[in-house]
């Protein structure tokens, strides 16, 4: 007699479900992940002139910018005992992690059709890999402002205590990876459908810089319109950076508390949406 | 018997033309509200009522099912647009089917594209890793085939250099080699044979009869090198406006798809005299270029004998009269003249029928002239290239696919052995 036939193990059906999150299928396309990271990091700097320092002086050339503006000319009061430099720098870092990896991740399917039409992987390894890339741009400058508090402590006498907030830093990075990943898959699944939403994607970037507390402290906005700027799950994870890094920023538990929730309320919101249209995707963009 | 990996089962693929998604975020908010929130009939969209005729839907596919045995090599074929690389995809997981399902056993590895994942600025080491992890390969994989790669594209002095900096063939070599070395359980290949020079071509193909002959992985493979389906397919699916025509054994299925395609009668008549080309000594009255086959529907192989019928209505007498057909090749050279025995003219219908033994011409397409000579001497009406005859391939038993070269392919014994 013939052995009982084996099984089948998969199956493509006509519907994709919300639920249908195969974690073991993305471990096992890890090292596509690593490669991905390594691509950005190769394509990126071949061919400069000054390379990975970019990574330097990109937020470095802002901050002098934001200083000269909003510090010098305009006058914006940051109150406290800290340098503008090192008051924006620290900022400027963050709001690029989460603006960087917003921006990737909402390109997702534009950008990645050409390779998504021709073979399948789990098609989330494409913003985690835009993620992981951005963090470690983002450890990169963090080091230098590490760099650039050492200095003004030697040179410019800046009293600095590590206070307990420090260990906060790694919930804020990762609340922050999280909201910019979970939206930014959002939308990309909704500038591949509506493709001219994309632009709309680049004025809701710049109008939420200026109601996040990037280049005025919380404590600065007058008390009547705070609420605009605590609106922002970003505002309460960069005055909590600040405060952790610097020792100065306004945080209360309940507004953290509000982050995290929209974080989790987003990333759910995210990967159900991925995981239903991405495979239907294909055909519309 | 051998077991069942892929099954199948009524699979369609509605692609909506024009337009593609409903159009407006406004619409799709609706259609959402209707659909899935108060669980209502579909209202822009059921798949029973749209007809295969409306002109705004297209079914790529329509009930498609078969099924594929562990080891097998199955051919798809069928003309641009029949569905092919559409069925491809779906098995690929990249597009979902409207209706059906596939199931199936295994890891599967599709190459649709040659250089799937490459990416421009990179080196050819980095693209090796990038596009073998793409395609699914794992670390072990691909340290163990590396050298194997290098070596089968040829590029190892530019194993350094971005890819942006190679030639085509050498992007194509190296692109091809990494999708060669593949080892999933099932691979799928869509027409990637199209690319590359000969040389190349046989190299890939050799690949591809290894990695299902010797290693006995199951292969689904898409061409319109018909040679290179039925040499390395056993079975094969012949899809139609995405339906399946016919399926089988890859050559019976090649046939009758051939025999689809190609006219196999080569015929014109013209039923008054006026309208026929000619002057006043001849006229044509008809001719017809056929394979001589027993089989119904044949078309003209290499191997078939090709007969040429002709019809004349003559107005003159009092000379002898021979008509000359001269086999040209598609770029105007002649191939060889067929020249008929004299006859004494007489008024009315002249008939004509010489036949081009099998085994004797190329594939390709050549043209027909003909001349009517009177007294042996003077040409009295020239009918210059007034048809083509296309002569398709067969081979057998050989792992060559390009363009056989030559005008003649005559039989030819060869003995090669070693003293």
């Amino acid at each position: 007699m013939v052995p009982a036939e084996k099984k089948l193990t998969w199956q493509i059906d006509a519907k994709s479900s919300y639920f249908d999150f195969n974690l073991p299928e993305i471990i096992s396309y890890r090292h596509l992940l690593f490669r991905l990271v390594r691509k950005e990091f190769l394509v990126n700097y071949q061919q400069t002139l000054l390379g990975p320092l970019w990574i330097l002086f990109q937020p470095l050339l802002t901050m002098v910018t934001y200083v000269f503006v909003f510090n010098k000319i305009i006058g914006v009061p940051i109150g406290g005992k800290t340098p503008p430099v090192l008051f924006y720098f620290t900022g400027i870092v963050l709001w690029n992690f989460f603006n960087d990896s917003f921006s990737a991740t909402s390109k997702t399917f534009r950008d990645n059709i050409h390779i998504f039409s021709k073979v399948y992987f789990p098609r989330l390894i494409v913003p985690f890999a835009s993620i992981i890339t951005q963090f470690l741009r983002f450890l990169i400058q963090v080091a230098f402002l590490i760099v650039i508090l050492a200095y003004f402590m030697v040179f410019k006498n800046l009293k600095f205590t590590v206070n307990a907030y420090i260990f906060a830093m790694p919930l804020v990075i990762l609340v922050v990876a999280m909201i910019s990943l979970s939206v930014g898959l959002i939308f990309s699944v909704i500038t591949a459908k509506y493709r001219d939403l994309g632009n709309f994607i680049d004025i809701l970037v710049r109008v939420l810089l200026f109601v996040t507390p990037v280049i005025y402290p919380l404590s600065a906005v007058k008390e009547h319109i705070r609420w605009i700027v605590q609106l922002n799950p970003l505002a309460p994870l960069f005055e909590l950076f600040r405060l952790g890094l610097l020792g100065e920023g306004t945080v209360s538990p309940f507004y953290l508390l509000y982050s995290i929730i929209f974080m989790i309320f987003s990333l759910f919101t995210a990967l159900l949406l991925f995981n239903k249209q991405s495979s239907k995707l294909i055909d519309v963009i | 018997m051998s077991e069942t990996v892929i099954e199948v089962e009524n699979i369609s693929k509605l692609y909506k033309l024009g337009k593609i998604g409903s159009g407006s975020l406004r619409k799709d908010l609706q259609y959402w509200w209707k659909s899935s929130v108060l669980k209502k009939e579909d209202p822009y969209f059921t798949a029973k009522e749209i007809q295969p005729t409306d002109n705004e839907y297209l079914w790529a596919l329509k009930d498609v099912s078969f099924e594929v045995k562990e080891g097998e090599a199955l051919g798809i074929i069928g003309s641009n647009g029949s569905g092919k690389s559409t069925l491809l995809k779906i098995i690929s997981r990249i597009v979902q089917p409207t209706q059906g399902q596939v199931r199936g056993r295994g890891k599967i590895s599709s190459i649709l594209e040659v250089g799937t994942g490459f990416h421009f600025e990179l080196t050819g080491r980095e693209n090796i890793y990038i596009s073998g992890y793409t395609l699914g390969m794992n670390k072990a994989e691909i340290l163990r085939k590396f050298d194997e790669i290098v070596a089968f594209s040829g590029i190892e002095k530019f194993l350094d250099t971005p890819v942006k900096r190679y030639s085509s063939g050498m992007y194509v070599r190296l692109a091809f080699a990494v999708a060669a070395h593949l080892e999933p359980d099932i691979l799928i290949v869509d027409e990637v044979l199209a690319v590359g020079d000969a040389d190349f071509q046989r190299k890939c193909m050799g690949k591809m009869q290894d990695i299902s002959g010797k290693n006995g992985r199951t292969i689904l493979f898409v061409s319109h090198n018909m040679q290179a389906i039925t040499n390395l397919c056993h079975n094969a699916i012949w899809l139609q406006e995405g339906v399946i025509k016919g399926q089988g054994l890859a050559s019976d299925v090649v046939e009758s798809y051939l025999s689809s395609v190609k006219q196999d009668k080569n015929e014109i008549r013209w039923d008054s005299e006026a309208d026929a080309p000619g002057n006043e000594w001849v006229r044509m009255k008809s001719f017809l270029v056929q394979p001589l086959s027993d089989k119904n529907n044949a078309f003209i192989t290499v191997r078939t004998p090709i007969q040429i019928e002709v019809e004349f209505w003559c107005y003159i007498d009092d000379c002898d009269i021979n008509v000359n057909v001269i086999l040209l090749t598609d770029t105007g050279e002649c191939v060889f003249n067929m020249g008929s025995p004299s006859v004494e003219a007489e008024k009315g219908v002249l008939s004509l029928k010489s036949i081009i033994p099998g085994n004797l011409l190329n594939n390709g397409i050549y043209t027909l002239s003909l001349d009517v000579i009177r007294n042996v001497s003077t040409a009295i009406y020239e009918f210059s290239k007034f048809t083509t005859i296309e002569v398709e391939d067969v081979r057998e038993n050989m792992s060559y696919f390009g363009k056989w070269p030559g005008i003649i392919r005559p039989e030819v014994k060869s003995y090669l052995n070693f003293k």
